[in-house]
C-alpha cells in the first residue's frame, strides 16, 4: 500500500522529525512496506477486553509518596550545555 | 590454561585462592580487548582506568575474605544501561555524550556485589535492530566470521563475551536483544520474566516489553548473574514482588519427565533447514535424558510481527518524546522553539529509530489507533492466552532462537520489513512477558553458531535454566577464531 504524502507529513509533524525532498520520498516507500505488514493484523478477528491485562500478576505497585534525596544539582547540570548554575537554553526557548 | 575462557565460578575460585588478583585478571581481559576489538568492535567505550580502580576494591574484599560471586568477576555492560559518571550514549549521536548522574538498579546491585567494570558494549540504536549494524559508534562485527552480523540488538554483549574480551555481560531484551545475538555468537543469554529484574536505569524503549537480563558462556553463569540482579526495586513500578529463589537451585537436576513442548508453527518451512534441524537433534537429546516431547500448537505466531511492531514502536513513539535537545542530549539549530526541536530529534536519531517512531505514531494517530494499537493488544492477550494452554501440558517450550544463523553484514540493510520478520521466533516470548534462554545447539556446514530456545512460565526461570543446563553438559562449543 502507498502511503500519501499528507499522511507522512501528519506523521512528521506528530513525530516531530523533518526530511529533505529525497528523504521523503524513500520513508514513503519504506513505510508503505511496513504499513502492509502491520495490515496483515487486521484479518485478525478479536477485540481487545482491558479487564484481562497482567493476567492475575500486578505489576503495578508504586512505592509510598515519600519523597527521597534527590540528585545533586552539579550533577544533573553536567549534562546540559554552558551551565553556570541553571540550565542555559537557546534564545528562541527563553 | 587461558584465563579469558574460563566460567566465573571457576574464576571466583581462582580469586578466592589467590592463583590470580582482581587487577591482574581485569588485565587479562583488556589484553584481549586491545588485541581483538579493533576487528570485531563490541565497545562503545572501555573503562579501563575505573576498572583498575574497582578491581583494587575487590581485591581488598576478597583479601579480608568479605567475598560474593561476583566479587572482582569483570563485565561487560550494554550502552543503554545507566552507570553513573561512565558514559551511556545509547549508541545514538542524540546521547552521543550523555554522562548519566546514576546507576541503574542493575548497576548498584553489582556494585554491592564488587564486580569490576570493563566498559560499555554496542548495541543496535536504542535498541532498535538485530544487527548491531544501526549503531552510530561501533557496527559490531561476529566472532565466529567477521564478515557476518553478531545479532541484535545487544550484539556488542554477546560479541565480546563470544570473543573473551569479558566473562559475562549485561544485555536487555524488548523482543529477542539477548536471546538472538547469544544465538548467532555462540553463547547463552536469557531474557528472564517481564518484572524480575529492575527497568530502573535501563533507558526505555518499549516499556512493557523492555527486560535486562545476563549473556554468559553457559547457563550457570546465568544463574549466578540473575542471583546478583533479581530483586524486587520500589523504583521500578512494574518490578514484581516475587520470591527470589536461588537461580543455581535447580542446575544438574535431570530433565527426566520434564515435559518440553514443540509449538509446530516455530518448524516451519520459514525457518532455516540446519537451523531447524540442530534444535530437532537437541530435542532428541533431551529426550535420550528421559525428557517427553509434546506437540503443540501456537496459532497467534502468524501475528506476532504486526503485534510486537505495532505495541513497541508504540511505547517507543512515547518514550522518545523526551529527546528534544533542550535539557540533555544532541541539540540542533533553529529559529523558533519548533524548529530545534525537529532539528535536534531529526539529525539525533538514525533512520531506523525514525521509521520506528514514524510507525508507532501512525498506530497511536487518531482514525488508526482501534484498527492497529488496540487490535495488537488483543493479539497480545490472545497470545498470553495460547502459551497458558501449552503450559497446561508441558514445563517447557523448545523453539529456534532465530530462522536463520548470523547473516553478511548489508543483507537486511535497506529492507525494514525482512528486519522485523526475524525477529519471529522471540518477540511472543516478550508479548507474554516470559522468560526464556538460548543457548547453542549446533553450527552450520559453515560454522557459524545456531541457538534453541527454553522458554517457561513466568517467574519460573529454575526450570529453564535446568534444561538449557541439561543441553550443554552433553555439548561441546567451539570457540571463535578471529
Amino acid at each position: 500500500m502507498a502511503v500519501e504524502l499528507k499522511t507522512i507529513q501528519h506523521l512528521c509533524e506528530l513525530s516531530k522529525l523533518n526530511y529533505d525532498e529525497a528523504g521523503l520520498e524513500k520513508v514513503m516507500g519504506e513505510m508503505g512496506d511496513i504499513i502492509d505488514l502491520m495490515d496483515t493484523i487486521k484479518s485478525f478477528d478479536l477485540t481487545y477486553d482491558d479487564t484481562k491485562d497482567n493476567n492475575s500478576i500486578s505489576l503495578q505497585e508504586v512505592r509510598e509518596d515519600i519523597a527521597q534525596p534527590s540528585f545533586p544539582t552539579e550533577k544533573l547540570l553536567a549534562n546540559a550545555e554552558n551551565t553556570g548554575s541553571c540550565y542555559v537554553v537557546p534564545k528562541v526557548v527563553e | 590454561m587461558d584465563i579469558t575462557r574460563a566460567k566465573i565460578r571457576d574464576l571466583r575460585k581462582a580469586l578466592d585462592s589467590k592463583e590470580i588478583s582482581a587487577a591482574e585478571l581485569c588485565g587479562e581481559y583488556f589484553r584481549n580487548i586491545e588485541a581483538g576489538d579493533g576487528k570485531v568492535q563490541s565497545f562503545i567505550t572501555v573503562t579501563k582506568e575505573k576498572a583498575l580502580e574497582m578491581a583494587a576494591n575487590a581485591q581488598k574484599r576478597i583479601d579480608s575474605g568479605d567475598v560474593s560471586p561476583l566479587t572482582g568477576i569483570p563485565l561487560a555492560i550494554k550502552d543503554n544501561i545507566c552507570t553513573d559518571g561512565v558514559k551511556t550514549t545509547c549508541a545514538s549521536k542524540m546521547l552521543e555524550n550523555f554522562i548519566p548522574p546514576y546507576d541503574a538498579t542493575v548497576i548498584e546491585k553489582l556494585n554491592a556485589e564488587g564486580y569490576v567494570l570493563l566498559g560499555k558494549t554496542s548495541m543496535d540504536e536504542f535498541a532498535m535492530g538485530g544487527s548491531t549494524q544501526t549503531s552510530a559508534f561501533a557496527k559490531t562485527k561476529n566472532p565466529y566470521d567477521l564478515e557476518r552480523v553478531p545479532g541484535g540488538s545487544s550484539g556488542g554483549s554477546a560479541a565480546a563475551v563470544s570473543a573473551s574480551f569479558a566473562p559475562a555481560a549485561l544485555g536487555s531484551d524488548t523482543g529477542g536483544s539477548i536471546r538472538q545475538p547469544a544465538s548467532f555468537c555462540g553463547v547463552t543469554g536469557i531474557k528472564p520474566t517481564y518484572g524480575r529484574v529492575s527497568r530502573y536505569g535501563l533507558v526505555a524503549f518499549a516499556s512493557s516489553l523492555d527486560q535486562i537480563g545476563p549473556i554468559c558462556s553457559d547457563a550457570r553463569d546465568c544463574a549466578i548473574m540473575l542471583n546478583a540482579i533479581c530483586a524486587h526495586d520500589p523504583h521500578d513500578a512494574t518490578s514484581a514482588r516475587q520470591p527470589v529463589p536461588d537461580f543455581t537451585e535447580k542446575l544438574g537436576q535431570s530433565v527426566s519427565g520434564m515435559k518440553i513442548a514443540m509449538p509446530k508453527e516455530f518448524y516451519s518451512d520459514d525457518i532455516d533447514d540446519e537451523v531447524k534441524s540442530h534444535v530437532m537433534n537437541a530435542a532428541k537429546v533431551l529426550e535420550s535424558q528421559g525428557a517427553q516431547l509434546v506437540e503443540c500448537s501456537i496459532p497467534g505466531l502468524k501475528y506476532a510481527i504486526p503485534a510486537y511492531y505495532l505495541i513497541a514502536c508504540a511505547e517507543a513513539a512515547s518514550n522518545l518524546s523526551r529527546f528534544d535537545g533542550i535539557k540533555y542530549g544532541f541539540r540542533g539549530e533553529g529559529r523558533t522553539f519548533e524548529e530545534l526541536i525537529r532539528d535536534s530529534r531529526s539529525k539525533g536519531f538514525g533512520e531506523e529509530v525514525k521509521r520506528r517512531i514514524l510507525l508507532g505514531n501512525y498506530a497511536l494517530s487518531s482514525g488508526y489507533y482501534d484498527a492497529y494499537y488496540k487490535k495488537a493488544l488483543a493479539l497480545k492477550q490472545q497470545i498470553i492466552k495460547e502459551y497458558n494452554d501449552v503450559f497446561d501440558k508441558a514445563d517447557v517450550i523448545l523453539t529456534p532462537t532465530a530462522p536463520t544463523p548470523a547473516y553478511k553484514i548489508g543483507v537486511q540493510d535497506n529492507d525494514p520489513v525482512k528486519m522485523y520478520l526475524a525477529d519471529i521466533c522471540t518477540v511472543t516470548v516478550n508479548i507474554a512477558s516470559l522468560p526464556g534462554i538460548s543457548t547453542t545447539c549446533g553450527y552450520t556446514a559453515e560454522g557459524m553458531p545456531v541457538g534453541m530456545s527454553v522458554i517457561g512460565r513466568r517467574f519460573d526461570e529454575q526450570t529453564i535454566l535446568q534444561c538449557a543446563d541439561a543441553f550443554e553438559q552433553t555439548f561441546a562449543p567451539t570457540a571463535p577464531k578471529f
